[in-house]
């Protein structure tokens, strides 16, 4: 019997069973899709994280002001002058960039635009997480030495492809409609009652593309620290705050080390008040991918548990088969078939049974992942790659055929006489 | 020294599980190509004779050579290759599949035996026609009438060329016109030097056989 005919003969008899055979064929698609899909996302996450932590660097980390801390009145808190500190103390640091933010009120002709967020910064800022083309030029060194007002506007890129629920969800505010008409650079605006010259426009990667993990926390002008504290500061012992320092060692390997002296320094600075907290991010992003570890985990329980029930389902349907047939059988042996023949024969129509509800599972799949794509909030989902769909569809005749084996073993040993006398 | 004759069995017995005796010791021999009829009333142990005979069966006592060789201590596997290379078999009840056209039914044992495609189906193709049948190769079972059917399942048997076509009541049920035709055909096939045993009530038939084997209650009469 050669793979071709036996191929054929199965095919005729999967189409002479319709019903049965579809409802395995159904559960064993069910569980390729979901295979894929989990898949898909293991891909995709994994994609997404060595993005990540190439973007963010290997040696990096925040200094953030200690949340619910209650001051006993020493330290001064979190400082531009702790960041100048550091980086005097700890050349070596690849990184320092102190960063404030507030929502300010910016005018542009006779336009007057609400709630821009605004951010005073360092150069050290181009350093990691740079995703942005610029057009004409960044923050520099004299920019911030002399309190220059300077600003770098940023201009929304949109969406390649505008997922479904940032249709009615997504707040477009009013800086970013004006952003996305007006074109700034070269010009004056006014940041609530200073006047600053757009020296630059940075434009992020569309939101669908942008590979970084908080993607949505980009402000929306950038101005040199010191004028930003000068212009909006308080006036006070307040002005010299900073929201938080973004520090990067340059190697994974000085991470623990600096760390401990950085939080030497700024206790020293801060005279012995622990105000701060010194946050490592990629801690951060690892335990975040751990969640979502756990989530594919579930999903591909889900997918297994599927294919298990697609898999008792062609079991259900070898033994409904081999029952309707064991006359057959009884003719076959008659015939001149030997055990192997019979347990061949009804293996091989399981894993086809299997192999066509894997490749039917890997059509739902590759549309739901397509599907799901193209409705954009999934950035994080990989298209499977075509080992995968190989993968699953042997997978599923595998699973299939080892399903089929105890009843198909069963046939095989058949008593012919017996079986010939079957109605 | 003469052939070996093709079937030999001495004290031939069958005891099915429960204890019921269907053979209690038979002994006969038939000779290669001999036509020997296996008659009896019903339930007598023919059809239980005649699955020993064609190694879908063994018996719980007694020997049964084919073609001069012990069949005795064979596994299932080279029962199987022997009746494969050496038996064919016709049933009363056709026992076409049917799912497979006429031709893809007669080519099926050749399957079996590993023959090249192409081969097989001319081969079922000259049996066919051998039969009568040529033109209604691509019909199914269901499109053919009864001496048809049986005619396929003649040509089935003859597949493997093998040297005894066993055949249990193989005009049990046929009309009169197609049991003469299907006889004409077992007379040919004979005379052409293939050994043939079949069981029937038929008169007629016994009546062309060299030789017929009456048996009785588990017993040759
Ligand atoms: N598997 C079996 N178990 C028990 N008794 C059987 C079995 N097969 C046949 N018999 C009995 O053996 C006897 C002979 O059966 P069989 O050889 O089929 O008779 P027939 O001569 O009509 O072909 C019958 O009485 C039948 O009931
Ligand atoms: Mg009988």
């Amino acid at each position: 019997m050669n793979a071709r005919e036996a191929l054929r003969a199965g095919v005729r008899e999967i189409s002479a069973n319709k019903f049965r055979s579809a409802l395995s064929f159904t559960a064993v698609s069910v569980g390729v899709a979901s295979l894929l899909y989990t898949l898909a996302q293991t891909q995709g996450m994994k994609q997404a994280l060595e993005r990540n932590l190439e973007l963010m660097g290997p040696g990096r980390m925040t200094i953030e002001k200690k949340r619910d801390y209650v001051s006993k009145g020493l330290s001064g808190g979190l400082t531009y002058a702790d960041a100048v500190a550091l980086r005097r103390e700890l050349p070596d640091l690849y990184m320092v960039d102190p960063r404030s933010s507030y929502s300010l009120t910016v005018h542009y002709g006779g336009r007057k635009l609400e709630g821009v967020d605004v951010a005073g910064t360092t150069p050290d800022f181009r350093k990691r997480d740079w995703v942005y083309t610029l057009r004409g030029r960044f923050l520099n060194e004299w920019d911030v030495a002399n309190r220059a007002r300077v600003a770098v506007l940023v201009q929304p890129a949109g969406w390649v492809k505008k997922p479904f629920w940032a249709k009615f969800w997504g707040r477009e505010d009013d800086y970013d409609k004006f952003a996305a008409r007006v074109d700034v650079l070269g010009q004056r605006v006014r940041i609530v009652d200073s006047v600053y010259t757009v020296v630059g426009v940075l434009t992020p990667p569309p939101r669908d593309l942008d590979p970084r993990w908080d993607s949505w926390s980009t402000p929306n002008a950038f101005v040199p620290i010191t004028a930003f504290q000068q212009t909006f500061g308080k006036g006070d012992a307040s002005a010299d705050l900073v929201d938080e320092i973004r520090v990067e060692t340059g190697d994974e390997r000085t991470l623990a080390a600096r760390r401990r002296q950085i939080e030497a320094i700024l206790k020293r600075r801060h005279r012995g008040e622990e105000d701060f907290e010194i946050k490592d991010q990629r801690e951060e992003i690892e335990s975040e991918m751990e969640n979502m570890r756990k989530y594919v985990k579930a999903g591909l329980a889900l997918g297994i548990v599927a294919l298990l029930a697609g898999g008792i389902g062609i079991m259900n349907v070898t033994l409904a088969t081999i029952f309707a047939r064991v006359r057959e059988i009884g003719v076959r042996r008659a015939i001149g078939a030997g055990r192997d023949d019979i347990l061949a024969q009804f293996l091989l129509e399981a894993a086809m049974l299997g192999a066509a509800g894997g490749l039917a599972g890997v059509g739902l799949g590759l549309g739901g992942v397509k599907w799901l794509s193209g409705l954009g909030g999934t950035r994080d989902l990989a298209q499977p790659t075509v080992l995968h769909c190989l993968g699953v569809v042997a997978l599923a005749s595998a699973v299939s055929a080892g399903f089929a084996l105890v009843p198909a073993w069963r046939a095989s040993r058949l008593d012919p006489v017996e079986a010939l006398k079957a109605e | 020294m003469s052939a070996p004759a093709a079937i030999t069995v001495e004290n031939l017995a069958r005891t099915y599980q429960g204890g019921y005796q269907a053979l209690k010791g038979v002994t006969f021999s038939v000779a290669a190509g001999e036509f020997a009829a296996i008659m009896g009333p019903s339930g007598c142990g023919k059809s239980t004779l005649l699955n020993i005979l064609g190694l879908l069966d063994r018996p719980t006592g007694g020997t049964y050579r084919l073609e001069g060789a012990l069949t005795a201590g064979l596994g299932d596997a080279e029962l199987t290759a022997l009746r494969r290379a050496r038996i064919g078999f016709v049933f009363q009840a056709f026992n076409l599949l049917p799912r497979l056209s006429a031709l893809e039914n007669v080519a099926l044992p050749m399957a079996y035996a590993g023959a090249a495609v192409a081969p097989r189906l001319e081969r079922a193709r000259a049996l066919l026609d051998r039969v009568g049948l040529g033109r209604k190769g691509e019909h199914t079972p269901l499109q053919l009438s009864g001496g048809e059917r049986q005619r396929v399942g003649i040509a089935r048997a003859l597949a493997n060329k093998p040297a005894l076509l066993l055949a249990d009541e193989p005009t049990g049920n046929l009309d009169s016109t197609s049991s003469a035709e299907i006889l004409a055909l077992f007379k040919e096939l004979n005379a052409e030097g293939t050994t043939i045993v079949l069981v029937t009530h038929d008169p007629a038939i016994g009546a062309s056989a060299q030789r017929v084997l009456r048996v009785k209650d588990g017993l040759l009469a």
